[in-house]
């Protein structure tokens, strides 16, 4: 009985499970289905996600571009070295503490770097973009080799800590290189925002040839492909060639390509070596091209140790330092010319016929205009002098009168003719224009014109200042026959097998207003050079000590006064403090009958011309001519080694 | 008679079509966790085949005895599972912030498991028993309260380990088995809505924040890539990189490299279709279609109450598990810790299905004798 009532129960289930086993193939179907949107419609899509995965790109730094000198001698290459990075996402809390205190102990880490790495770590483990903390940040840069083995040693116990091996750059000039050169530091995020190329850690150019040509010399990063599992770890070499095609492994970095200089690394030296003071320039460009030879600027700082870990303790000294040795004085700082501008008056009164190169005007130890009397420094008087003499015995009281004869606006376009005034633009970075007044910004400034303002200005006193490159260049078109070059630095660009990418020729410096020409007659110019041959070569030149046995050749000496000192001024300048002492020049060119090359020193606070400028551009000249010997000798000699 | 014949006999009319889609499915199984666990020390295959040999033993042990015998277990097999969650609750071992296993000896159980074959026994046993559904020939809604509290009492207690899917499963394996008993088809949408109803409450009151926001991944997972809605998307991202044909075994990158979550357990359905794509994929959804009809057959054709509603539980009982696992695993449902029957590691599970398999068998043998 049981047993029927049960069949007939069972026969009310059949209906029932005949419409389960419809839901049972439906639902299957539904899964059939998915299976078939995801497997076959979107699989190419879901199999190029399955891919980027485990495929992780790791970067290839290019080679940095050398630097070279006109030589070929190597001022700047890369040395391998080693880079600490850290990546957050892989050690977490008690272990993040640890590694931290394994490192400061292996790489002997200051307080300091122990906060900024902290301070990283945060900030990249609560960035917003999630995979940030997967991004490794820069611990310490270039780190010596015994702590490179320390670290290797211990890698296994500090498995977020990576030894990156990074080329680094290596300056093998000498410092007094530096400002040229400039050096390279880690990018900055806003940086990196406007060029995403740069990757966290890496280094850019700053200051200098390093900086100007970033985009030269850096190249292009290439790329490696890796496999990795789920938590970032390289898998082993079975599986990565079986994962990665061959041809994907591997995008080669391009390296960058060489510059060469027109600097010459031993004319460098020479000018580093002769030039006394403790702050200053030299600069030496090719009279004929404006291509800079040699360019000092002292105090400089060391690429070297700017490139690589400099203290904070260390920046802070530099930064404090009164002589500001990050301060490019060749043309990021200006100077009253002193004497040294007496050609620009010469040239103006040439020209505007107030004096012929035989008129004279006669020095009676001053110059009286008023109630007001600018002294000579001679004070009994020069008595009748010629513009070769006034220039030769640099008589201020001959000046005094020609500017007043020729007002301010003369001098003033005559400067900017031979560049004054306005930047040359040499390319390598910021650079100031001086100041040039005339009678409407001295308005400007001092409410009226006076004619005093065109006296002291005659002299380069007063409102004229001057960089130690615009004196190089306007010196370079009194030696050249009037023709006002751009300076420039950089001879060409090779690639790294060494063909030849763009070579520079000279250029025009079409900022004077004159597309690069002075514009006065030659003999204008002529009557100049004599004067500043004079100088140097006949006695009673102001830089007669400085002469040279075997080479003529002529220059202009200036003291610039820092401080008025009223009516004396004739202190000896030990007795002065150093930052209230005259700043020393000395312009000149060689040799005299065909100039080659133009010298200028400016030895800041360093007295008198004469004697604190001219005898280092003496010497400067004198090493020019026997580097040029030695250079024909070894020609001379290889071609008989040929014969 | 012999009893040579007499085992012969049995032979003949056993369901051999469902013993050998459970051995292919076993087979497949081991053969893929073996790919599965391709670079981790553990065997897990191994492991998982000696847990099927084990099953497979018990199993053909149970084809000596009569089902019905089960009857007389029911409410002792009930009360033991019961204590078993209650043992779980004190003193069970938590992994990832769960209870859900109990150390005894060397070996871990999952008693969860067990649980589902205890609800499914309970419940055929119920309305075999219950006279009501006869006597006015159908269940009125509060007939029902005795099931309903059966149902409740372990599904509180899975749900409070906590494991939202078991606790899902073995809900919808016991309102299978309440469909096919005699309910109106009214009172069954009325239970649907007061079902909709309850899970409104219960995602105000009782889910956990986790189990939340696994129902919000689902909903949105490329909003939580990198954190809940990371399992979701690397499963579907395995699935779909298997194409017509898969990447071959022990080729599957998603696996090898671990970007799979749990890729020997709840996700082991995302393996094989990474490694045998939609061919595979397919393959496996036809043989848990088959085994769910050949249960549905066998509740259909058994030879009493008990057995059909059996049958009818462990039918409920492979197709949730399959159905969630493998919707959950391609997208079309939340990530809920649903194990593949007999694909997915583990013991506890292994065994509750082979007995499950073995409860069929029974049934179905049993219909031509007496």
């Amino acid at each position: 009985m049981l047993i029927r009532r049960d069949a007939e129960d069972i026969r009310e289930i059949r209906p029932r499970a005949a419409l389960g086993a419809l839901v049972v193939v439906c639902a299957m179907l539904v899964l059939v289905v998915r299976l078939y949107q995801l497997q076959i419609v979107r699989g190419d899509e879901y199999v190029s996600q399955s891919i980027a995965n485990f495929r992780k790109s790791l970067f290839v730094p290019a080679d940095r571009g050398q630097i070279k000198d006109r030589n070929g001698r190597t001022l700047v290459d890369n040395r391998p070295s080693f880079d600490v990075f850290m990546t957050p996402a892989f050690c977490k809390g008690k272990e993040r503490d640890e590694t931290i205190d394994k490192l400061k102990d292996y790489l002997h880490l200051e307080a300091e770097d122990v906060a900024r790495i902290k301070a990283d770590y945060q900030k990249s483990w609560l960035s917003k973009d999630r995979l940030e903390r997967f991004k490794p940040f820069l611990v310490e840069l270039d780190i010596p080799r015994d702590q490179v083995d320390v670290v290797e040693a211990h890698k296994t116990e500090m498995s977020c800590v990576n030894l990156i091996p990074t080329p680094h750059r290596s300056y093998r000039a000498q410092q007094s290189l530096g400002h040229v050169l400039g050096y390279m530091s880690e990018v900055t995020p806003d940086e990196m925002d406007d060029h995403p190329e740069y990757r966290r850690g890496q280094t850019i150019g700053r200051r200098g040839i390093e900086r100007r040509w970033e985009k030269e010399l850096r190249g292009a990063d290439g790329k490696q492909n890796i496999a990795v599992d789920a938590k970032g770890r390289e898998l082993d070499k079975d599986t990565q060639e079986a994962l990665i095609p061959e041809g994907e492994r591997l995008v080669p970095a391009t390296p960058g390509n060489n510059l060469i200089l027109s600097i010459d690394e031993r004319l460098q030296e020479a000018a580093d070596a002769a030039f006394p003071g403790r702050a200053g320039a030299v600069v030496v460009l090719e009279a004929k091209t404006g291509f800079v030879l040699a360019m000092v600027s002292r105090p400089s700082y060391d690429p070297n140790k700017m490139s690589g870990r400099i203290s904070r303790a260390e920046l802070k000294a530099m930064n404090d330092d009164p002589l500001k040795p990050m301060l490019n004085r060749v043309m990021n700082e200006n100077y009253h010319p002193g004497s040294t501008f007496k050609v620009v008056t010469s040239l103006a009164g040439l020209e505007a016929k107030k004096i012929t190169a035989d008129s004279t005007i006669t020095c009676t130890g001053g110059y009286t205009l008023g109630n007001h009397r600018w002294r000579c420094d001679k004070p009994q008087g020069h008595g009748a002098l010629n513009v070769k003499q006034a220039l030769q015995h640099s008589c201020d009281a001959y000046y005094y009168a020609l500017g007043d004869r020729l007002g301010l606006d003369a001098i003033s376009d005559m400067a900017h003719r031979l560049g004054y005034g306005q930047p040359t633009g040499f390319d390598l970075g910021r650079e100031i224009p001086g100041i040039i007044p005339d009678t409407a910004s001295v308005i400007k400034v001092f409410g009226a014109y006076t004619r005093g303002h065109a006296i002291n200005a005659s002299i380069g006193q007063g409102e004229i200042n001057v960089t130690p490159l615009q004196q190089a260049v306007a010196y370079a078109a009194i030696a050249n026959g009037g023709h006002v070059w751009r300076p420039q630095i950089v001879e060409r660009i090779e690639s790294p097998d060494g063909k030849v990418l763009q070579e520079f020729k000279p250029e025009p410096d079409v900022g004077n207003g004159h597309n690069g020409e002075v514009g006065v007659r030659p003999q204008d110019l002529e009557a100049v050079r004599k004067g500043l041959v004079a100088v140097v070569n006949e006695p009673g030149g102001t830089a007669y000590r400085s002469k040279l046995s075997d080479v003529v050749f002529g220059g202009k000496t200036g003291t610039a006064q820092v401080v008025k000192l009223g009516g004396k001024q004739n202190l000896k300048t030990e007795s002065q403090s150093y930052f209230s002492r005259d700043h020393a020049w000395f312009a000149s060119f060689a040799p005299a009958d065909d100039p080659e090359i133009v010298v200028v020193v400016l030895n800041e606070h360093g007295g008198w011309g004469a004697e604190a400028a001219a005898p280092a551009a003496s010497k400067v000249v004198e090493a020019y001519f026997q580097l040029k010997r030695q250079k024909t000798g070894e020609t001379v000699t290889a071609s008989a080694a040929v014969h | 008679m012999a009893l040579g014949t007499d085992t012969e006999k049995k032979l003949d009319h056993l369901h051999w079509p469902l013993v050998i889609c459970t051995l292919i499915i076993c087979g497949l199984g081991v053969w893929n966790l073996a790919s599965a666990a391709k670079n981790t020390i553990d065997p897990f295959a191994l492991k998982q085949a000696r847990w099927m040999l084990g099953g497979f033993v018990a199993m053909l042990v149970f084809l000596f005895v009569d089902y019905r015998w089960l009857q007389t277990l029911a409410w002792p097999g009930y009360f033991a599972a019961l204590g078993l969650l209650a043992g779980v609750a004190f003193a069970g071992k938590k992994v990832l912030g769960a209870r859900r296993w109990l150390q005894i000896g060397g070996a871990q159980l999952q008693p969860s498991e067990f649980v589902k074959l205890a609800v499914v026994v309970i419940l055929a046993r119920w309305f075999t028993r219950n006279e009501t559904g006869v006597r006015k020939g159908h269940y009125g809604l509060f007939d029902l309260w005795q099931p309903f509290l059966l149902i409740l009492i372990p599904v509180a207690l899975i749900m409070k380990q906590p494991d939202l899917g078991t606790a899902l499963v073995t809900f919808f394996i016991a309102m299978t088995m309440v469909m096919f008993a005699k309910v109106k088809w009214r009172d069954l949408f009325l239970m649907l809505a007061s079902g909709v109803g309850a899970s409104v409450l219960a995602w105000h009151k009782f889910l956990k924040d986790y189990q939340k926001q696994r129902v919000l991944t689902f909903l949105n997972p490329q909003a939580y890539a990198k954190g809940a809605g990371y399992h979701a998307i690397q499963s579907v991202i395995a699935v779909g990189s298997g194409q017509w044909s898969g990447k071959g075994w022990g080729e599957g990158t998603q696996s090898l490299l671990s970007f799979l979550p749990e890729q020997h357990t709840d996700f082991i359905f995302s393996v094989w279709s990474e490694e045998h794509g939609f061919m595979g994929g397919v393959l496996l959804i036809a043989l848990y279609a088959f085994l769910v009809l050949a249960a549905l057959d066998v509740a259909a054709k058994a030879r009493d109450k008990f057995g059909s509603f059996l049958a009818l539980g462990i039918a409920g009982l492979f197709f949730w598990h399959a159905f969630i696992n493998m919707g959950m695993v391609s997208g079309v449902l939340p990530v809920v810790g649903v194990p593949l029957p007999l694909f997915s590691y583990g013991g506890s599970s292994v065994l509750a299905d082979m007995l499950g398999v073995g409860i069929l068998l029974n049934v179905s043998l049993r219909r031509f004798m007496f």
